[in-house]
């Protein structure tokens, strides 16, 4: 067949190949993979989507007009924002999976990791909620927010909710580990 | 309680790497490099295999007591001699 009359299946299948995903995933599933694959610590990739969220969210509660225009700058940093988020969500620790059992990515070690990672998150999460909550409300009764006011509080809230779930965890278990000194 | 371990002495007298170690009894390297740096408590299971490995009783290699230094025990099995 020729390149130009490839359906573009097989163009997807081409690229997906190119990114060497593919590759790493066989070798790593093989028997014998040709390096010893470690989950090193992300102490800092995290905090960037976190810190972002967080001034985004901010920006909402503070200097409201920035975000009623929907000035470029505004765009710009809600679409920051939602790249952030899902950044978070594709780090390492991730939901999938039955928390605190081994499995094929993760030994007995990391799957206690990985469950107290996420018992922190939650737990921070909801606090962070129970309390913020009823602060935003009282803020908008006392301030008369408009409705574009609380649609763009509770999109900034969301953004921020959703990059803590994803980064939180990561940030936890890279923190509450030492570096091993090498063999 | 503290959980004391002498993985990397016996690891050490078989001449293996942690990642051999680890492969064998179905584990990641890091956490075979936890494990002997006590930051790590094993499930019993983990325990017991590596126990079996090195082909000795897990009181062997897991105690809550501390564990003798080498010197000491084989000054105290030269005195025997």
């Amino acid at each position: 067949m020729k390149p130009s009359r490839r359906s573009i299946l097989s163009r997807l299948d081409d690229t997906v190949r190119w990114t060497g995903i593919p590759a790493r995933v066989a070798d790593q599933m093989s028997d014998d993979p040709s390096v010893d694959y470690k989950h090193p610590p992300l102490r800092w990739g995290p905090i960037w989507p976190i810190a972002f969220s967080c001034a985004l969210f901010i920006l909402s509660l503070t200097w409201p007009p920035a975000l009623d225009r929907l000035s470029p700058g505004a765009g710009i940093a809600l679409f920051g924002g939602l790249m952030a988020s899902i950044v978070g969500a594709v780090l390492a620790i991730h939901p999938s999976g039955p928390l605190g059992k081994p499995s094929l990515e993760d030994d007995e070690r990391e799957a206690a990791l990985r469950k107290d990672s996420f018992l922190f998150c939650l737990g921070l999460l909801a606090c962070l909620n129970c309390l913020g909550q009823p602060f935003l409300m009282i803020l908008s009764h006392l301030q008369n927010w408009q409705t574009v006011r609380s649609v763009s509080v509770a999109g900034s809230a969301l953004i921020l909710n959703l990059t803590l779930f994803g980064c939180l965890p990561t940030l936890y278990a890279s923190w509450n580990l030492r570096q091993l000194p090498k063999e | 309680m503290n959980l004391h371990n002498r993985i990397s002495v016996f690891r050490a007298e078989h001449g293996i790497s942690r990642r051999q170690l680890a492969e064998a009894v179905g584990v990641n390297s890091q956490t075979i490099g936890y494990l002997e740096r006590g930051d790590y408590k094993p499930s019993l299971e983990l325990a017991l295999k590596i126990a079996r490995h090195f082909g000795v009783a897990v009181e062997m290699l897991f105690s809550f007591d501390r564990f003798e230094p080498i010197a000491m025990t084989l000054k105290r099995a030269g005195e025997d001699e």
